[in-house]
């Protein structure tokens, strides 16, 4: 492992994988808690507990929320996104093979875990990717941090009746779905990217990137105008943890990034820098989200992409290889294992763990209309979060 | 203020394609029908003695290029049609094992550039209002039971309409979920894509 070694936490804290805990640059020992396990809340006089899902029109998600509740404050939610819980057989596949499933873990930030798996593995196999297949593949998460940050606009604004910004922002999500899938062949990247290679066309991507941000900047400009929509998103959701990532983290001060303190994706050259609010509520986690669409787009159209197709098949090496990079939700981190061209061991810590936690502190004390405008700000996907990888 | 949305929608102009009545605007090559010949491996046995079986395949391009995506979108099954359903049809989601892809294709087809609302198709957040459940992903312990509820609380007439490979085969990740009726409409893809979907939903209603 090129860029991260076991030993004693150094650097933000990322998630934990059974017996360990993830920090930027290091992989230890997580400390055994005694107070593991929930306790049961004693509920106050007039209290009582709502179920809400898990299956239910209003969430994307099988999810299931506990809400403790004297009828229109939120005391308390617990979040239970287990129901869908998957098993997926990747010990012991070839990598191409592994491919195949990495890709469907989390299908609408497929770029973000096949990237960070194939990062491990390059990782553990001594490959250092072209730089082609770097500007590809910076392309590739750009454009599916573009499209996530506009579902989760389009999401925010949907309680709200909001409807003429949430079609506008649908019809900017679908465009977006069509430059991928004739740049990429596929609409969520399936069967696009492979050690050091990437499948990629990328006729006009440029062009039409650059269409949709001056469409977008219209339609959040005006947004930004009406005080009404606003005032539901201020001063709701607010969080005080520090254990967060992605944009919800930078929306409440932390300059977290994995595209600025990992090693595992160079953007350097773009000259990037993230965006930091420090409103810590739904409305800076919207700003955030508003203003990197922007900043990503910005990025696309300044890349220079050709043409890429299909590699010579590669030998692997045995060995350890770990890395993280920045999905639209926050820091993913991958570890890998090889031994004799397959895969010995993987570990994944997906940014909506981390995330949930801070989504359940936030909705302390707020209403219930606020509930689903909230929890879509928090971008989680429980895909992710429950996936046990064999 | 009260005016400005109102006229920034008038502003965009029509947005919605004509699909299905005409062809599909910009349809994606992958998932499309699949046409070539000649033995292949395929990891989800999609491709047996050079025959390819839509409800199966994840699009993986291991197959190609014996066999390549020709663009035609109509990769779905209706086994049984629902005539009465013409009028307005209220589709109930359930999310058996998902990864989010095809979520997000369902939600799609509510999107400008399609807007299932014009062709009488709605979303509804209870079983108890809807005419067809719409199950996507893989089975999942966790959700069974919700399946099976969600299925017995819908009124007759009504639809089963599996969603992707998942859905339909188990796809790359595993077996697809325990139905409680008969599967009516399978829909292909990994994820389908919005075309498939709407034009899917179109014939279970018995639409030429």
């Amino acid at each position: 492992m090129q860029h991260y070694k076991f030993g004693q936490p150094e650097g933000r804290f990322i998630g934990n994988y059974k017996e360990y805990s993830i920090y930027s640059s290091s992989i230890s020992k997580t400390e055994s808690s005694e107070s593991a396990g929930k306790n049961e809340k004693q509920l106050a006089p007039g209290e009582f507990n709502f179920y809400y899902g898990p299956s239910t029109g209003g969430l994307i998600e099988s999810v299931g929320f506990r809400i403790t509740t004297p009828g229109e404050t939120i005391v308390n939610v617990e979040t239970d996104t287990s129901y869908k819980r998957r098993k997926v057989t990747i010990k012991g596949l070839s990598v191409d093979d592994a491919i195949l499933k990495v890709e469907r873990i989390n299908g609408f930030h497929s770029a973000s875990h096949t990237i960070a798996f194939l990062r491990a593995v390059e990782d553990a196999s001594d490959i250092l990717p072209d730089p082609k297949v770097e500007k590809a593949r910076i392309a590739a998460l750009e454009l599916e941090r573009i499209r996530s940050n506009l579902e989760v606009l389009k999401r925010m604004a949907e309680p709200a009746g909001f409807s003429v910004p949430v079609n506008q922002i649908g019809y900017l999500r679908e465009k977006i779905s069509r430059i991928i899938s004739e740049a990429f062949g596929h609409r969520f990247f399936f069967g696009s990217q492979m050690v050091n290679g990437v499948l990629l066309e990328p006729s006009n991507i440029s062009k039409k990137v650059s269409i949709i941000s001056g469409e977008f900047s219209r339609i959040f400009h005006n947004i930004q105008e009406s005080k009404i929509f606003l005032n539901r998103l201020q001063n709701t959701g607010t969080t005080n943890l520090t254990e967060m990532v992605g944009p919800v983290a930078r929306a409440a001060g932390m300059k977290y990034d994995a595209r600025l303190d990992s090693p595992s994706i160079d953007y350097s050259e773009l000259g990037f820098n993230p965006v930091v609010r420090t409103e810590k509520d739904s409305f800076g986690r919207f700003m955030v989200r508003g203003q990197e669409i922007l900043e990503s787009c910005s990025m696309v159209e300044n890349l220079d992409l050709t043409p890429l197709g299909k590699i010579d098949e590669l030998n692997f090496k045995d060995g350890e290889g770990a890395s993280r990079i920045e999905s639209p939700a926050g820091d993913l981190f991958y570890y890998v294992k090889l031994k004799e061209g397959k895969i010995e061991d993987v570990w994944m810590v997906s940014p909506s763990t981390l995330n949930v936690k801070a989504f359940e502190q936030s909705m302390k004390s707020n209403l219930f209309p606020d509930f689903n405008t909230n929890w879509e700000g928090f971008g989680v996907w429980a895909s992710e979060m429950e996936v046990d990888l064999e | 203020m009260s005016n400005f949305w109102f006229l920034e929608g008038l502003k965009k102009g029509r947005k919605t394609e004509k699909f299905p009545k005409i062809e599909p605007v910009e349809p994606p090559l992958r998932p499309s029908l699949m046409k070539g010949n000649g033995e292949v491996e395929c990891p989800t046995d999609a491709i047996v003695d050079g025959k390819w079986e839509s409800g199966k395949c994840i699009f993986c391009r291991r197959c190609e290029p014996e066999f390549q995506p020709s663009g035609d979108q109509s990769i779905f099954k209706v086994k049984r049609t629902e005539k009465l359903l013409r009028k307005s049809i209220y589709l109930y989601k359930l999310d058996s094992g998902t990864c989010g892809a095809c979520n997000i294709e369902l939600g799609t087809i509510f999107d400008p550039q399609f807007d299932a609302n014009r062709l009488k198709i709605f979303m509804t957040n209870t079983p108890r209002h809807a005419d067809a459940i719409v199950v996507m992903g893989v089975y999942t312990e966790g959700m069974a039971e919700a399946l099976k509820n969600a299925y017995e609380a819908m009124p007759e007439p009504k639809l089963v309409i599996a969603l992707g490979a998942c859905a339909v085969s188990g796809g790359i990740l595993g077996k697809r979920p325990e139905f409680p009726g008969e599967i009516d409409v399978e829909i292909a893809g990994c994820p389908p894509s919005p075309y498939t979907i709407l034009e899917a939903i179109s014939k279970a209603r018995g639409e030429a």
